[in-house]
């Protein structure tokens, strides 16, 4: 599943590490979201929506065919 | 409820999970040395049923290397985790190391692939051990079994839970 919390983050000038302690993760983590090798829990994904003040599916970009 | 506690996925409370694995490390530490009493005491000549001959001094080396073990693991535990209550950042950081979900994932997969590998050997070793030994054989045997039967005991716990 695609996402666009890279673009998001740099947007609003959010380092890696503070938006991992944001929403309680490592900052690896967030590397691995933002390069698509990992899928976000449906918690994760509701506390990085929340984080941006955005809906679940503005942040992840659900592919039928994927 | 211990069921429970084990397998859900709740958020635990960090700062009891280190005293717990405080008193954890303490049991160990006291297991090593009982052990490595045990392996002096066989030294002393306390009478072992060991069923190979020639391997007389085996069980005290045996046993207080296993103490020795035990304790180092049980000492490094208790260092870590008063280290954690002591230190608030530095028990952040861990917290949210271990409470990450995608380290809990490369954990649990990382367990799962290493159960496949384990039980694929242990099924090349007993097809094998056939023609070498009946009694490593019969271990094996009984290994995978007992495998099997954990493997089955924890399908029926977490299909409960879940």
């Amino acid at each position: 599943m695609k996402n666009r919390i890279q673009e998001l983050r740099r947007e609003r000038k959010i380092r890696q590490e503070d938006l991992a302690e944001a929403v309680g993760v490592t900052r690896q983590t967030i590397i691995s979201l933002e390069n698509g090798r990992y899928n976000a829990s449906l918690v994760l994904a509701h506390r990085l929506a929340r984080y941006f003040d955005m809906q679940i599916e503005d942040v992840f970009l659900f592919d039928e065919e994927e | 409820m211990w069921l429970k506690r084990l397998f859900s996925d709740e958020p635990v409370d960090f700062e009891e999970q280190c005293r717990r694995r405080i008193k954890v490390g303490a049991c160990i530490v006291f297991l090593g040395l009982l052990s490595v009493a045990l392996g002096f005491l066989q030294e002393q000549k306390l009478m072992v049923f060991y069923l190979e001959a020639g391997a007389e001094d085996f069980p005290a080396h045996f046993y207080a290397s296993l103490g020795i073990g035990l304790m180092a693991g049980g000492i490094m535990t208790v260092f870590r985790n008063v280290r954690y209550l002591r230190d608030p950042a530095l028990r952040r950081k861990r917290e949210v190391a271990e409470g990450d979900e995608r380290n809990k994932l490369l954990g649990l997969r990382c367990w799962a692939y290493t159960g496949y590998t384990m039980f694929l050997l242990l099924y090349g070793g007993i097809l094998a051990s056939g023609f070498v030994s009946r009694t490593a054989a019969l271990v094996l045997l009984t290994v995978t079994g007992v495998y099997a039967l954990v493997l089955m005991l924890f399908k029926i716990c977490l299909s409960r839970l879940m």
